[in-house]
């Protein structure tokens, strides 16, 4: 979109927030309108020469800043934003769709809502447009629903957790910070009560999920990249087959090798996660180091085949 | 007068306007339209209107009646109506739409910042944001990658034809493509283009990352280059799994799971048939990439067996056996 049209939408955005929070400060208001205050102001002035026929001082939009607040007097019908376009509901639903297995509930009442915010001749090409950009949805809702809801409530969950690579599942007892969604995978992040520590729970392994009442207050912020987990370092090397896969993932984290597979050094994991990673690659990969992570590799692989007979 | 004021202040005239506006009252208060051809006053209206259009802005003309002179005014209305989304709502379209746009990563990142700031417009209380309890992480772009999608989101909405030059994986040549983008979708973490390439003769999928270069097809700009077929559904493609990407005619695989994973059997395999057999549970699942599929199964352990095919499972045991090898102990010094 060009930068006239993008400054175009935004000038039709600054008038109704500044005439919803009078007297707001030029920061937070340019920040409500995703812009840099100096950009705010370049655009309070340009808004000031707008206005409509017969162009009498009256007729023009009256914005001004006073130590450093932002003032409207006369607004000239430009007290609410415009319409939702297609595209921007689209994008919005699009966005959406993110979550949706977490929230399909609220998703839908809020399609209706957001179906009313667009005028009537955008709705067909907004209903077109959603069917054209999405992300995948696992069926999960009916645990991410409750996880979430637990999450934001402070409530304990009890589940059956089966972790990668182990034959049986236990009984856990979770506080849950929250639940997110990190390259295609769902995680629940939380404390759990049997093995006193943070603990990272992949949401697809959980089952017999029961919402209890007992509540608690301490609360982690959580990001993907620092999620609660045990941080076990590992080398791991790839044949020359996997290389271009593993390449496109790690990028210069992959070294390359003399025989043309790689080695990458990962750090953070659990060891179920390194042996379920290794394993994946069907006999494309190796564990280098530690010594245990490649026992319980082998260890793993050896029950496979005595398994298949 | 630049243009950004005299739209805005059209804007402002029909905001106003009780009647109609007849093209000669526009000329009359418009310097920029009086004093010009009436023919090109026509062009520049046209090119404003359609301007003030793309901002969501339609004005009709309405023709003269008994009463009245033939005017502009504007369709559906201008305001956003009053929406009360519940706190809920607000907060899962926030969480979604700030971690598109804090990754960077995400098409139609200009529209969707507008959208979130219109829907915040009515919200009581302040500024509204994501939720700590329920988000999603898609990682951190390059500020290529987000141009690029911003590029295919550019043309997917205007469906215009794109030119890329495509990687193929682990290797430096690229080929030229012409594809026709229908949809795009976030799977497994990676933005997956989807749509008609010209080179293939078929609907093909691309992934963004492997992308090059992409360039729009600049002719003729406001017509649309092509048609996406009414059952195209982007969520079909979403749902693909790895082991259903067409590499191989489609082979039924048959999978016992343990009583612990059989459970778990539909989030695994969705689309597979389950019947439970005798402590667990029975899976065909139906793969055109074998491969992938057994790498999916292989992490399971000990717990998921390969009944069949005998390929399957010829290939399964040579996928094992080779993991255990790599990762023999030592041999004991005699």
């Amino acid at each position: 979109m060009s930068e006239a049209r993008e400054r175009l939408r935004r000038l039709l955005l600054v008038v109704p927030y500044a005439v919803r929070h009078p007297g707001l400060r030029v920061e937070p208001l340019a920040e409500r309108l995703g812009v840099e205050p100096a950009t705010l102001r370049d655009d309070l002035d340009k808004l000031a020469l707008v206005g409509r026929p017969p162009f009498s001082p009256d007729d023009f939009i009256d914005i001004y800043v006073e130590d450093d607040r932002v003032f409207v007097v006369l607004d000239q019908r430009f007290e609410r934003p415009p319409r939702l376009t297609a595209p921007e509901a689209a994008a919005l639903w699009a966005s959406a769709q993110l979550l949706r297995p977490a929230a399909r509930t609220a998703l839908a009442s809020a399609q209706e809502k957001l179906f009313a915010a667009v005028p009537e001749s955008a709705r067909e090409p907004f209903e077109r447009l959603a069917e054209r950009v999405g992300s995948e949805a696992a069926p999960m809702d009916e645990l991410l629903e409750p996880l979430s809801r637990a999450a934001r409530e402070g409530r304990e969950v009890e589940f059956d957790y089966l972790a990668a690579g182990r034959d049986k599942s236990e009984r856990r007892t979770v506080r849950p910070y929250a639940a997110y969604l990190h390259r295609g995978h769902w995680y629940l992040a939380g404390f759990c009560l049997v093995r006193q520590d943070d603990r990272l729970f992949r949401v697809d392994r959980i089952r017999s999920l029961l919402l209890t009442e007992r509540t608690f207050r301490e609360r982690k912020e959580v990001r993907a990249e620092t999620g609660a987990r045990s941080g076990v370092s590992a080398r791991i090397r790839f044949s020359p087959t996997a290389a271009p896969w593993v390449r496109e993932r790690f990028a210069e984290q992959a070294k390359a090798l003399p025989d043309g597979g790689v080695e990458v050094e990962l750090q953070g994991a659990t060891r179920d996660w390194i042996v379920s990673y290794v394993l994946s690659f069907g006999g494309e990969a190796k564990v280098v180091e530690p010594a245990f992570l490649r026992d319980a590799v082998g260890e793993t692989a050896r029950r496979i085949v005595a398994a298949i007979g | 007068m630049d243009r950004t004021e005299r739209l805005l202040d059209l804007i402002a005239l029909f905001l106003d306007a009780k009647e109609p506006v007849s093209p000669a009252e526009l000329r009359e208060v418009f310097p920029d339209y009086g004093q010009c051809s009436k023919e090109a006053f026509e062009r520049k209206f046209e090119r404003d209107k359609s301007e003030l259009a793309e901002l969501g802005v339609n004005l009709d003309y309405q023709p003269p009646g008994n009463e009245e002179l033939g005017g502009y005014r504007l369709r559906d209305g201008y305001y956003l109506p009053e929406v009360s989304f519940t706190p809920e709502e607000l907060a899962v379209l926030f969480a979604a739409g700030s971690a598109a746009l804090a990754s960077g990563a995400f098409p139609g990142r200009a529209d969707l910042g507008h959208a979130l700031r219109k829907i915040a417009f009515g919200a009581p209380g302040g500024p509204v944001g994501g939720s700590p309890h329920l988000f999603a992480e898609l990682g951190k772009a390059t500020a290529e990658a987000g141009a690029r999608l911003e590029t295919l989101w550019g043309a997917l909405l205007a469906r215009k034809r794109v030119r890329l030059s495509y990687r193929a994986l682990g290797r430096d040549e690229q080929t030229e493509r012409e594809v026709d983008p229908w949809g795009m979708c976030l799977r497994r973490g990676v933005w997956i283009l989807v749509g008609y390439c010209h080179l293939r003769q078929a609907e093909r999928t691309f992934l963004v990352e492997r992308i090059a270069r992409v360039r729009v097809n600049d002719e003729r700009l406001k017509s649309p280059d092509f048609e996406v077929p009414a059952s195209f559904r982007i969520s079909e493609v979403a749902a693909e799994q790895a082991w259903e990407h067409r590499f191989h005619p489609p082979v039924e695989v048959e999978l016992q799971l343990s009583a612990e994973l059989a459970p778990l059997a539909s989030r695994l395999f969705p689309k597979a048939a389950v019947e439970a057999a005798g402590e667990g549970a029975r899976v065909k699942v139906v793969a055109t990439y074998l491969d992938a599929l057994l790498r999916r199964v292989l992490p399971l352990g000990e717990g998921a067996k390969v009944l069949g095919s005998a390929r399957a499972l010829a290939r399964f045991r040579e996928m094992a056996e080779a993991v255990a090898r790599h990762h023999a102990q030592p041999e004991e010094p005699r």
